[in-house]
C-alpha cells in the first residue's frame, strides 16, 4: 500500500445524507453534510430533522420555481415587444406602459426568488466543507445579486436591460442541480446500504430472568443473549446456547450450502437463520460483528484517495484561482468593449460554467460506485488505489493449493494387496474413516461409499484415534486392531507390506501424492493415494484472464512431473518446484518481462507472494477479513471473481478517465465560450447541471455488470438487484423446497 | 390559429386520457377535504395550477415559434411547418391512444413512465428518482391550498404525450399570447372531467369510459388532421404574413 493511499484523516466523517466520506470534518453537534445539495436533499426528504423544516424547504423551492416561471413569461412578453419594436410594428403608449408594468412585475416576482434560493445557497456555501464548491457557490450568489442590482436600477431608471430571468433561472438551476447531484451520490452508496440494511435495527434479547425484551441493535454487548427466529438475520457474532437451525453464511463465507448450527457452534453476525430457533450468546458488540466489519472495511476503503483523485485535487487547487482571474478579465474586457451589463453577464457565465462540481465528482463517484458494486459481489478492495492498480495488471499468477484446487483431497488410487478382499477392506475403511473428521477420512468415505455394497455389518469396538497418525478399532472381537492411517504408523505395529503395494507406494510418492493405508492381522491390506481436486471454474477463470489480455500462469511448490500434468489439465504455464522465496523471485521476473503482476492465493501459506505482487488477491476471506497481505479480498472461493474484478477495475478506470476528460474538456470549452460573451448565464447554469449529472450517470454505469460480462451465474442473475435481496430469497427459497423436489 | 373553442373541445374530449394518467392525483387532492364543497374548491385550485403550467409552456413555445418565424420567415413558412408537425404529432398521439397504432406504444410508455414511477415512492423517501414526480408527490399530501396549487403546477410538468401534442399545436401559433391561449383552452377543456373524477363522481360506467377514451383519441386525430390542413393552407400564403400584428399594440 502506498503512503498516499493509506492516508486517512482521523477527523474525516461521513455525510449524513449520502454516507460518502467528508474530508477534514470538524467537530459539530448537528448533522454533517458534504455539500449544499445533500443538506437540501436531507431537508426535503425530512432526514435532516424536523418535518416542518422539510416542508418549508420544499415549499420554498416550489414557490421559487412558480415565481421564476412567472418572471420568465413576463420577460418573454418584453422580448416579444422588443421584437415588434425592432420591426417598427407600432409602439403606442399602451405598449410602453405595459412594458414598464412587466418590468416592475419581474422585479417584484424575482426578489423573493433571491431570498428563497439565494439565501440558503449562500448559507450552504458558508457551511460546506468542500472549499472549492463553496467558493464557487459564493461567487455565483454574488454574481446573481449583481445582476439583480443592475436590473433593479434599470427598472427604476426606466431604461436599460433587465436580467431578472437570468438570475431566477441560475438560482433554480443551481439549486435543482445540487439536489440531483446529492440524489446521484446517494445511489452510489446504495449497494453498501443494502448490505447494512440486512442487520435488524431491533433485536430480541433475553434478560437475566429469562424474560424476552426488545432491544436496539446498538445496545447489545458481549454476554447478552439473543433470540433469533427462522427467517431472521443474526445481528452479531456469537455462540449458540440453545436450539438448532440451518444457517446460511453465504454473505460472509461464500459457502452456498446452509450450515447446521447446534449449541456450542459459532455463528457470524449477518448469517441468516433459515428454519429453526436459536438462542445466541453474543461475543462481539453490534459494530464488531462479521458483517459490520465487512461494511466498515469498504467504508475505510472509500476514504483513501487514488492517483486520479489526487490529480483532480491538485488541479482543483489552482482551478478556482484561474477561473477567478478569467472572470475578472472577462468582466474588464466586456466592460471596456460593451458596457457593464454585458460584462456582468459574461463574468457570471464564466463562474457558472467553471463550477468545479464535475471535476470534483469525476473520480470519487466512479470509485465509490465500483467499490460498492464489488462489495455486493463479494469482492473487497482495500482502497480505491487497489482498483486502479488491478486495472493496470498485465499478468496474473495463481497459487495452486487451496486456490486452483479446493484444498479438499480426493482418492486418486485405491490399491489392494489382494483384490479378493476388496469389499472387506472397503467396508472396514468406511467404518474407520466415518469415525474421523480428518480431510483424508472424508475423501475415503466419499470415494468408497458409492461402490461398496453394505453387507453384514461387523461389530466394532475399542474405536480410538491416535493424534496425527490415524484411527484404530477392533472388528468382530478380533484379537488384533484394524488401523487406518499413515503407513509408518501401520508399519510401527509390525504390519508388513506386500511388494506390489510397496511399488504402488513408491510411485505415488514420486508423484508427490499423500498416502493412507489400512491393515490388520499383521498385513497392510490396502493403500489410498490422494490428489487435490481442481476447482470446477479454475480452467474457465484462467481462460478469462487470458481473454482479458493478462498472462496467466500457476506457481506451485509441487514436483515438476506433477506440474507438467497440471499444465496439461489447465492449459497454462505451470512453474513447479518453487519454494516461497522462489515464488517471490518468479513474480519479480514476470513484472520485469510483462508488467504489473497480480498474485491470487488463499492468503495463508502464500502471504509473502501476495505481498510481493503489485496486487495481492486472496480467496475465501469471508471468515478473516484482516488478511493484510492482500489488496483485494474475495469473500468466497469463487475463482471467476478474479477476472470479474479485473474487468470491473478496468471499466472503473475507463469511467474515471472519461469523467476527467469530460470535466476538463467541458470546462475548457465552456470557459472559452463564456468569456467571449456568447453564453447566456442561464444556459451556463443548465450546462453546469447537465455536466454534473453526466458525470454521476456515467459513474453509476459501474453499478451494473459489463455488457460482455463473464459468464458466471451469480453475476448475471442479480444484475441490478441488491445483493441482499438475492441472498435472502435464494437461501430461503432453496431451503423451503420439499426434500426430493426437482 | 385553430379556433380556441375547438381546442377546448379537444381538451374536453381528450381529458379521458388525463383521468387515466392523473386521475389518481385528483383523488389524492380531494382526500383530505372534509366536505364536498371544499373538495370542489381544491379541485379547481389544482386544475388552476395545471393550467398555469400549460399556459407557461404555451408561452415558451409560442415565443419560440415567433423567434423562429422572425429568423427564418424570409426562407420558409415556419408557422405552416410547425402546424404540420404538430398535426402529425397529434395524429400519432391520437392513433396510439385509440389503440390503432401499437408499435409506438412501448416508446410512448417509456417516455411517460417517469411520472408514474416517480410518484410511487412516498414523499420524503430517499433517492426520489424524478424531481417533478417527487415534488408532486410531496405537495399532494398537504392540506393547504398553496400546496394544492403547487401540486397542480408540477403535475403540469410531468411527461404527457397529449400535453406535448397540444404544446406543438401552441407553437404553431407563433405568438406568445396565442400559445398561452391555446394551452389555456386545452387546460380548461380538461377541467370538467378531472374535477368530476377528483370529487369522486363517476358519471360513466367502465364501458362508457372506454367508449369515451376512444372518442377522445379520435378527436385528437381530427385535431391533428385539421392542424395539418391549416399548415397546408398557410403554405399557400406568403412567408412572414402570420406574425404581422402585435397583440400589445392598440
Amino acid at each position: 500500500m502506498s503512503d498516499a493511499a493509506s492516508q486517512v484523516n482521523p477527523h474525516d466523517g461521513a455525510c449524513d445524507y449520502c454516507h460518502l466520506p467528508v474530508t477534514a470534518a470538524s467537530e459539530t453537534d448537528g448533522p454533517l453534510y458534504c455539500c449544499y445539495g445533500c443538506r437540501l436533499a436531507a431537508e426535503i426528504t425530512g432526514r435532516g430533522g424536523a418535518e416542518g423544516e422539510a416542508r418549508w424547504t420544499l415549499v420554498r423551492l416550489g414557490i421559487a420555481i412558480f415565481l421564476s416561471i412567472n418572471v420568465m413569461m413576463f420577460t418573454m412578453a418584453l422580448w416579444t415587444q422588443e421584437l415588434y419594436d425592432a420591426r417598427a410594428v407600432g409602439s403606442g403608449p399602451l405598449a410602453a406602459s405595459l412594458a414598464d408594468l412587466f418590468r416592475y412585475l419581474c422585479l417584484l416576482l424575482s426578489l423573493p426568488v433571491l431570498w428563497l434560493l439565494g439565501g440558503p445557497l449562500l448559507n450552504g456555501a458558508l457551511a460546506t466543507r468542500q472549499r472549492d464548491v463553496a467558493a464557487a457557490d459564493l461567487l455565483i450568489v454574488v454574481g446573481v445579486a449583481a445582476a439583480y442590482l443592475y436590473s433593479a436600477i434599470s427598472v427604476v431608471r426606466g431604461a436599460g436591460h433587465v436580467y431578472f430571468e437570468v438570475g431566477c433561472a441560475v438560482l433554480v438551476m443551481v439549486t435543482i442541480g445540487r439536489w440531483l447531484e446529492a440524489t446521484g451520490k446517494l445511489r452510489t452508496t446504495s449497494a453498501l446500504d443494502a448490505l447494512e440494511k440486512l442487520l435488524p435495527e431491533r433485536v430480541r434479547t433475553i434478560d437475566a430472568l429469562g424474560q424476552p425484551r426488545d432491544t436496539a441493535l446498538g445496545d447489545i454487548a458481549p454476554g447478552d443473549r439473543l433470540r433469533v427466529l427462522a427467517g431472521e438475520r443474526i445481528a452479531t457474532d456469537g455462540r449458540v446456547e440453545w436450539g438448532r437451525a440451518s444457517v446460511s453464511e453465504q454473505l460472509l463465507t461464500g459457502e452456498s450450502r446452509p450450515v447446521t448450527k447446534r449449541p456450542g457452534d459459532e455463528v457470524l453476525g449477518g448469517g441468516l437463520n433459515l428454519d429453526g430457533e436459536l438462542v445466541v450468546c453474543v461475543s462481539a458488540a453490534a459494530g464488531a460483528g462479521s458483517l459490520a466489519r465487512l461494511i466498515e472495511l469498504v467504508r475505510t476503503a472509500r476514504l483513501t484517495k487514488g492517483r486520479y483523485q489526487r490529480l483532480a485535487d491538485r488541479v482543483s487547487g489552482w482551478f478556482l484561482r484561474g477561473v477567478l482571474v478569467v472572470a475578472c478579465g472577462t468582466f474588464l474586457f466586456h466592460f471596456w468593449q460593451s458596457g457593464v451589463d454585458t460584462a456582468l453577464m459574461a463574468a457570471l457565465a464564466v463562474l457558472l460554467i467553471a463550477c468545479p462540481c464535475a471535476l470534483g465528482l469525476a473520480t470519487p463517484m466512479a470509485v465509490w460506485t465500483a467499490l460498492g458494486n464489488a462489495a455486493r459481489h463479494g469482492v473487497l478492495f482495500r482502497h480505491g488505489e487497489a482498483l486502479e492498480r488491478l486495472a493496470n495488471v498485465r499478468a496474473v499468477r495463481f497459487d495452486k493449493t487451496g486456490t486452483l484446487t479446493t484444498g479438499e483431497p480426493c482418492v486418486e488410487n485405491f490399491a489392494l494387496a489382494d483384490a479378493a478382499e476388496r469389499d472387506q477392506v472397503a467396508h472396514r475403511a468406511i467404518r474407520l474413516a466415518g469415525a474421523s473428521t480428518h480431510i483424508f477420512s472424508h475423501a475415503i468415505v466419499r470415494h468408497l461409499e458409492p461402490s461398496t455394497a453394505i453387507g453384514n455389518r461387523q461389530d466394532v469396538s475399542d474405536m480410538k484415534a491416535a493424534a496425527g497418525q490415524g484411527i484404530a478399532a477392533r472388528f468382530d472381537n478380533e484379537s488384533g486392531e484394524s488401523r487406518l492411517g499413515s503407513l509408518r504408523w501401520l508399519q510401527s505395529s509390525a504390519m508388513r507390506i506386500s511388494p506390489e503395494l510397496a511399488r504402488t507406494v513408491a510411485l505415488a510418492r514420486q508423484g508427490g501424492r499423500s498416502l493412507s493405508a489400512i491393515g490388520w492381522g499383521g498385513r497392510v491390506r490396502g493403500v489410498f493415494a490422494f490428489s487435490e481436486t481442481l476447482r470446477s471454474e479454475a480452467t474457465q477463470a484462467l481462460a478469462q484472464c487470458r481473454a482479458l489480455g493478462c498472462d496467466a500462469a500457476v506457481l506451485t511448490g509441487d514436483e515438476v512431473a506433477r506440474g507438467r500434468l497440471l499444465a496439461e489439465q489447465l492449459g497454462v504455464t505451470v512453474v513447479a518446484g518453487l519454494m516461497p522465496d522462489a515464488k517471490v523471485a518468479a513474480l519479480a521476473n514476470a513484472r520485469r518481462s510483462i508488467g504489473p503482476v497480480a498474485m491470487v492465493g488463499d492468503g495463508v501459506n502464500d502471504a509473502p507472494a501476495l505481498a510481493a505482487s503489485d496486487v495481492g488477491i486472496a480467496l475465501g476471506c469471508g471468515a478473516d477479513l484482516s488478511r493484510e497481505s492482500a489488496l483485494v479480498c474475495l469473500i468466497s472461493d469463487d475463482l471467476a471473481r478474479v477476472p470479474w474484478a479485473i474487468e470491473l477495475a478496468r471499466r472503473s478506470v475507463r469511467v474515471i478517465r472519461q469523467n476527467l476528460f469530460w470535466a476538463f474538456g467541458y470546462n475548457a470549452l465552456g470557459i472559452a465560450l463564456a468569456a467571449s460573451g456568447w453564453l447566456n448565464p442561464a444556459w451556463a447554469a443548465a450546462a453546469m447541471v447537465a455536466s454534473s449529472l453526466l458525470v454521476v450517470a456515467n459513474s453509476l454505469r459501474l453499478q451494473g455488470d459489463a455488457r460482455n460480462s463473464l459468464n458466471e451465474p451469480a453475476a448475471s442473475a442479480d444484475q441490478g438487484e441488491p445483493f441482499a435481496e438475492k441472498v435472502s430469497d435464494a437461501e430461503l427459497g432453496e431451503h423451503l423446497l420439499p426434500l426430493g423436489a426437482p | 390559429m385553430i379556433e380556441l373553442p375547438l381546442v377546448f373541445l379537444g381538451g374536453l374530449l381528450g381529458s379521458a386520457h388525463c383521468v387515466g394518467m392523473c386521475g389518481g392525483f385528483a383523488l389524492l387532492i380531494g382526500a383530505p377535504a372534509p366536505r364536498w364543497s371544499s373538495n370542489f374548491a381544491r379541485q379547481i385550485v389544482y386544475s388552476g395550477g395545471r393550467i398555469f403550467t400549460y399556459c407557461a409552456l404555451g408561452a415558451v413555445v409560442g415565443y419560440g415559434g415567433l423567434r423562429l418565424a422572425d429568423g427564418l420567415g424570409e426562407f420558409v413558412n415556419v408557422q405552416a411547418m410547425i402546424a404540420i408537425a404538430a398535426g402529425v404529432l397529434l395524429v400519432v398521439q391520437g392513433l396510439i391512444s385509440s389503440g390503432t397504432v401499437g408499435y409506438a406504444t412501448r416508446a410512448y410508455r417509456l417516455a411517460t413512465a417517469g411520472a408514474g414511477v416517480a410518484v410511487s415512492p412516498p414523499a420524503g423517501s430517499p433517492g426520489v428518482g424524478c424531481l417533478m414526480g417527487g415534488m408532486v408527490g410531496a405537495f399532494l399530501r398537504d392540506r393547504r391550498m398553496s400546496h394544492v396549487f403547487l401540486a397542480g403546477v408540477f403535475t403540469g410538468l410531468l411527461p404527457c404525450g397529449l400535453v406535448y401534442a397540444y404544446v406543438a399545436l401552441a407553437a404553431s401559433s407563433s405568438d406568445l399570447f396565442g400559445g398561452m391561449a391555446t394551452m389555456a383552452a386545452f387546460g380548461t377543456g380538461t377541467m370538467p372531467l378531472m374535477i368530476l373524477t377528483g370529487t369522486g363522481s363517476s358519471l360513466l360506467s367502465l364501458a362508457g369510459r372506454r367508449r369515451m377514451l376512444t372518442i377522445a383519441a379520435w378527436c385528437v386525430v381530427l385535431m391533428g388532421v385539421l392542424s395539418i390542413a391549416r399548415g397546408a393552407g398557410f403554405l399557400q400564403l406568403s412567408p412572414g404574413a402570420p406574425a404581422a400584428s402585435c397583440p400589445l399594440c392598440d
